[in-house]
C-alpha cells in the first residue's frame, strides 16, 4: 500500500538526487552531507546549479554597501565574510567593487555577462573541490547541467577528477545505465540550453538507442514530462507576469512532450527531473517512476529524492526529502 | 526571485550612499515574483465567501440570546490582523507555497507536520461536506425564490419537500457530485467557473446592500406582510417569540461567545500566503494585501449589519431566528420566509423583479460551489503532499492520462466527503458552524505556534544578510511576541468553542464523532504508515524531513 513490496530483492544501489540549487552555497553543502545522512552510493545534482544574481557590494570609507531585500544595507568592512556568506546561502554572488566599476558594469552588458560566467565557473570549481574534500571515496558524485547553466561551466566539471559530468552520455551506475540531458524545450527566457521538442526528442532517442538491450535504464532529464503533475507552473502573460483566474494564479503544465513520449516508449525504471521548482512530486507513467524533488534553494532548504534500486535494476522504494 | 529579496526587517542598517546599489539579474528561466498588492488582495478577497456571513449571523442569532454582531465582527478582525503579522514572518521563513502543514514540519517537527497535514486534509474534506450542506439547506429557499421569480407555484412548493434530514443529505451529496464533476475539467475552465460564481455572489451582495440602503423600515414590514400573506406578520413574529421565551437586547457575554463564529467569517482572508512563492517582495505585499482585505471586509460586514439593524431591526432578527427553531409550527403559521436565509431572505421579499430574486435565491448555493471548487483543489494538493511523504499510497497523487486531473484524489475526497454529508445531516446547523469554527481556530493555532517557536528553532530561516546583531535579537523577539499573541488569540477562540459547554451546548454525539475522526486520523495514519514501512524494510519515513548539516 505504501510502496511495492519487492519480496527478497536486495538493495543494489541507493541514489540521492537533488536539482536546481541555483548557486546556493548552503544547499550544495547539504547535498554533499546527504551522501552520509541518507547512506547513498551515488549523489546526483541534476542541473541548474548556476546562481541567478550578482550583488555588487560597494566599498566606501571602510564600509560595505549592498542592495539586499529591496533596500540598501551597510555593514563595516570587517563584516565582509559574514555578509558574503549570508548572501551566498541564498544563491546570490556577492562581488566587491568600487563605484566606478559598478557604473561601468551597468553600461556594459558584455562585461556583466563575463562577470556572471566567471563567478559561476569559480563557484563550480569550489564546489568540485569541496566534493573531493568531503565525500567518502566510495560515493560517486555526478553533476549534470540544466538549461540555466552556461555551457562553458561544463568543462570545469568534466576536468575535475572527483566529479562526473555525463551530459548527453550514458553512464554505468551498476544495476542501471543512466542517460542525462539538461536541454529543455523553448522557454520565454531564451536560456542557453533550449531547443524544439523535435530536436529534444532526437537527442533523447540517440542516447537511449545506445543502451544495451535488456539493460535497465534511468533517465536524468532536466525537463519533466508534459502534464505529469511534475510540470505545473503559473501561467505567464506576454510580460511574464502570472495570470490570475478565479482569484488564483492560473496553473498550467509546462513540461516536454518529447520527454513524455520517450518515457512512454522506452519505459526506464526511474526518470529524474527538475526545472519546475514548485512542482515537487512523484508520478508513474506506465511502469516508470518519474520524480521531481522540486527546489527551495532560496530558503537554504535542500529538497531531494532518495531512490533505492535492486541489484536487478528494478526500483525498490523512494522517498522525497526536505533537509 | 530569492528570499533575500523579501523586505528587510526594521533594524537593519541603512544609509543613503552617494550611488544607489542594485542587483544584477541574469536571464534565466523560472518564475519572477510578479504578483503585486492588487493581485494579492484579489486572491485574499476571492478566498472569502462573502454571503456566508448570513449563515454565520443566523447561527449567532439562533445559538445565543441578546446577540449583536458589531463587537464580534471587530474582535474577529483583530484576531486575523494579529495572525496576519505571524503569517508574514512564516511567509518570510518559508516563502514558497506553504501552509500550516509545511510550517509545522519545517519549524516544529516533521512528525508534527505530518500529523497536522493529515488532520488538515480531513478538516478540508469535512468543510467541503459542510459547504455542500449549507447549499442543501438553502435549496428550499432557492426553489422558493425561483418559483417566485418565474411565477411557478410548483417550483416554490417543491422546496417544502426537501427539508428532512435525509433530503438534505442527498442534496449535499448532489452538490458534492457537481463539484467533483466540474473539477474534472481543465484548471483553466475550473478557474473561469469559480470566477463567474464569485462575480454572481458579489453582485447579489451589492444589490442587497443597495436595497437595504435605499429602502425603509416600513418598506420591509409591508413587504414581509405581502410575502407572508399575513398582515402584521412583522409584529406577530416578535409577539410569538416573546411568548416562546425569547429574550431580546444585547449583552457583552453573548457578543464574546459569538466571536468564534465571526472568526470563521473571515476565513480565507490571509490566503495570499498560499501563493507566497509568486508575490513580489512577499512580506510587504502580503501585509498590505491582507490588511486591505480585512479592512474591506470589516467595513462591508459592519455596514451590512448596520443596515439590517436599521431596516429590519435587531428585535425582529432575534425573534425570527429563535422562534423558527424554538417553535417552527408557530413561525410557519405566520410566514414561509426561510429564517436561515437571513439577509438574503429580506432581500428576496424586498425585491420586485425576477432578476434580483434569482440572484438572491442562488447566491448561497453558487457561492458554496465556488468555495468547494477552490477547496477541492487545495484538499487534493494536501493529499498529494502526504502521498509524496509516503504517508498515503503514492497512487493517491496519480494524474489522469486523458484529462490531466487528479482523479484518484478527487474520488477519495468525494467518498469521504459523502460520508461526512450524511453525518452532517444528523447535526443541526449551529453545531456545524461551531465545528467549522473550531477546526479553523485549530489551524490558526498551528500557525501561531509555528511563528512563536520560529526564532527559537529556526532563526536561520529569517535572518537577513547584513543585519546587526542587536537588531537581529530585537527582530527575533518581535517574531516571538506576534506568534505568541496569535497563539493566545487562537487558544481563546478554541476555548470559547470547546470549554464553554453551557454556551456551546450543541455538540452532539455526531459532532463529537466528527471531531474524533478529524483530530484522530492524522496520528493514526502516521503510526500505521510508519509501522507498515518498518515491517517491509522500506525507507524510513523519518528521513523525509531530517535536517541536513550544511557544514
Amino acid at each position: 500500500m505504501w510502496g511495492k513490496a519487492k519480496g527478497s530483492k536486495k538493495r543494489g544501489l541507493r541514489i540521492y538526487f537533488a536539482t536546481d540549487l541555483h548557486g546556493s552555497e548552503v544547499c550544495f553543502r547539504k547535498f554533499l552531507a546527504a551522501a552520509k545522512v541518507y547512506e547513498a552510493n551515488v549523489i546526483i545534482l541534476g542541473g541548474d546549479f548556476a546562481g541567478k544574481a550578482i550583488v555588487p557590494v560597494l566599498t566606501e570609507n571602510g564600509w560595505l554597501r549592498a542592495h539586499v531585500g529591496g533596500e540598501e544595507v551597510t555593514v563595516p568592512e570587517s563584516e565582509w565574510e559574514r555578509l558574503a556568506a549570508d548572501l551566498g546561502k541564498a544563491g546570490l554572488y556577492p562581488v566587491r567593487m568600487e563605484a566606478a566599476e559598478l557604473a561601468a558594469l551597468e553600461r556594459d552588458s558584455a562585461a556583466l555577462d563575463r562577470l556572471f560566467r566567471s563567478e559561476i565557473n569559480a563557484q563550480m570549481q569550489r564546489w568540485c573541490d569541496l566534493a573531493a574534500e568531503r565525500l567518502d571515496p566510495s560515493v560517486r558524485c555526478i553533476i549534470t547541467p540544466g538549461n540555466d547553466d552556461p555551457v562553458d561551466a561544463d568543462p570545469v566539471i568534466v576536468a575535475h577528477p572527483r566529479v562526473e559530468c555525463p551530459e548527453l552520455e550514458l553512464c554505468d551506475l551498476g544495476p542501471v545505465t543512466m542517460a542525462s540531458l539538461g536541454v529543455v524545450p523553448t522557454t520565454p527566457w531564451n536560456t542557453e540550453r533550449e531547443c524544439s521538442e523535435d530536436e529534444l526528442g532526437k537527442q533523447i532517442d540517440e542516447m537511449l538507442e545506445q543502451v544495451p538491450s535488456g539493460q535497465p535504464c534511468l533517465l536524468n532529464l532536466h525537463c519533466p514530462p508534459y502534464a505529469s503533475g511534475l510540470d505545473e507552473a503559473p501561467e505567464l502573460d506576454d510580460t511574464l507576469k502570472p495570470v490570475i483566474r478565479g482569484g488564483r494564479p492560473s496553473i498550467i503544465p509546462v513540461g516536454s512532450h518529447a520527454v513524455r513520449d520517450a518515457i512512454k516508449r522506452y519505459q526506464p525504471v526511474v526518470s529524474l527531473h527538475g526545472h519546475i521548482h514548485e512542482s515537487r512530486g512523484a508520478q508513474k507513467i506506465g511502469r516508470t517512476l518519474c520524480v521531481n524533488p522540486g527546489s527551495d534553494y532560496s530558503s537554504g532548504v535542500l529538497r531531494g529524492a532518495v531512490i533505492d534500486l535492486a541489484q536487478d535494476g528494478s526500483c525498490l522504494d523512494f522517498l522525497l526529502t526536505t533537509g | 526571485m530569492t528570499s533575500s529579496e523579501a523586505s528587510v526587517p526594521a533594524g537593519a542598517a541603512k544609509v543613503a550612499g552617494t550611488q544607489p546599489t542594485r542587483l544584477f539579474i541574469r536571464q534565466t528561466s523560472g518564475l519572477v515574483r510578479e504578483l503585486g498588492i492588487p493581485a494579492a488582495t484579489g486572491i485574499s478577497l476571492a478566498s472569502v465567501a462573502v454571503v456566508n456571513t448570513f449563515i454565520n449571523f443566523n447561527a449567532g442569532l439562533t445559538d445565543f440570546t441578546k446577540s449583536d454582531m458589531y463587537l464580534p465582527l471587530i474582535a474577529a478582525a483583530v484576531i486575523w490582523l494579529v495572525a496576519m503579522f505571524a503569517y508574514r514572518y512564516l511567509l518570510r521563513a518559508v516563502p514558497r507555497a506553504g501552509g500550516e502543514y509545511v510550517y509545522l514540519s519545517r519549524i516544529v517537527s516533521p512528525a508534527a507536520g505530518s500529523v497536522a497535514g493529515l488532520g488538515i486534509a480531513v478538516v478540508f474534506t469535512y468543510v467541503l461536506s459542510t459547504n455542500a450542506h449549507f447549499a442543501a439547506q438553502f435549496t428550499p429557499f432557492m426553489l422558493s425564490g425561483l418559483g417566485s421569480a418565474f411565477h411557478s407555484s410548483a417550483l416554490a412548493n417543491a422546496g417544502n419537500h426537501l427539508t428532512s434530514n435525509i433530503a438534505i443529505a442527498w442534496l449535499s451529496v448532489a452538490v458534492m457530485l457537481i463539484v467533483a464533476a466540474l473539477s474534472l475539467f481543465s484548471l483553466k475552465i475550473v478557474a473561469r467557473i469559480i470566477f463567474w460564481l464569485i462575480v454572481l455572489q458579489v453582485v447579489a451582495f451589492v444589490v442587497l446592500i443597495g436595497m437595504l440602503a435605499f429602502g425603509s423600515h416600513t418598506d420591509f414590514t409591508s413587504a414581509l406582510a405581502t410575502y407572508s400573506n399575513h398582515p402584521g406578520a412583522f409584529q406577530d413574529i416578535i409577539n410569538a417569540a416573546k411568548s416562546n421565551g425569547v429574550v431580546f437586547g444585547t449583552s457583552i457575554a453573548s457578543a464574546v461567545a459569538i466571536i468564534p463564529f465571526m472568526v470563521l467569517n473571515y476565513n480565507g482572508v490571509l490566503y495570499s500566503y498560499y501563493v507566497g512563492g509568486e508575490l513580489r517582495r512577499p512580506g510587504r505585499t502580503y501585509l498590505y494585501a491582507s490588511a486591505i482585505s480585512i479592512g474591506v471586509l470589516v467595513v462591508l460586514w459592519i455596514g451590512v449589519w448596520a443596515l439590517l439593524r436599521a431596516r429590519v431591526g435587531l428585535t425582529f432578527m432575534q425573534a425570527q431566528a429563535n422562534l423558527s427553531v424554538a417553535n417552527p409550527t408557530a413561525y410557519g403559521k405566520i410566514t414561509s420566509l426561510n429564517s436561515v436565509a437571513g439577509g438574503l431572505g429580506y432581500g428576496m421579499i424586498l425585491s420586485g423583479d425576477p432578476i434580483t430574486k434569482i440572484l438572491f435565491a442562488t447566491a448561497v448555493p453558487l457561492a458554496e460551489i465556488a468555495v468547494n471548487l477552490a477547496f477541492l483543489a487545495v484538499t487534493t494538493r494536501v493529499l498529494f503532499a502526504q502521498a509524496f511523504d509516503r504517508l498515503l499510497p503514492v497512487g493517491v497523487a496519480k494524474i489522469g492520462d486523458r484529462n490531466h486531473a487528479p482523479n484518484v484524489a478527487i474520488t477519495i475526497v468525494l467518498i469521504i466527503g459523502i460520508g461526512f454529508c450524511f453525518l452532517t445531516s444528523l447535526v443541526n446547523l449551529g453545531s456545524i458552524v461551531a465545528l467549522q469554527s473550531l477546526f479553523f481556530a485549530l489551524i490558526l493555532l498551528a500557525g501561531g505556534i509555528s511563528a512563536t517557536v520560529l526564532p527559537l528553532r529556526r532563526a536561520d530561516l529569517i535572518q537577513t544578510p547584513g543585519m546587526p546583531e542587536d537588531a537581529r535579537r530585537r527582530w527575533l523577539r518581535q517574531v516571538t511576541l506576534v506568534g505568541g499573541a496569535t497563539t493566545a488569540l487562537a487558544l481563546f477562540t478554541v476555548y470559547e468553542l470547546a470549554a464553554h459547554s453551557s454556551v456551546y451546548g450543541k455538540f452532539s454525539l455526531e459532532s463529537i464523532l466528527t471531531l474524533v475522526i478529524v483530530l484522530g486520523s492524522g496520528p493514526v495514519i502516521y503510526l500505521i504508515a510508519r509501522q507498515v514501512r518498518r515491517q517491509r524494510n522500506s525507507l524510513d519515513l523519518t528521513m523525509a524531513m531530517r535536517e541536513l548539516p550544511p557544514e
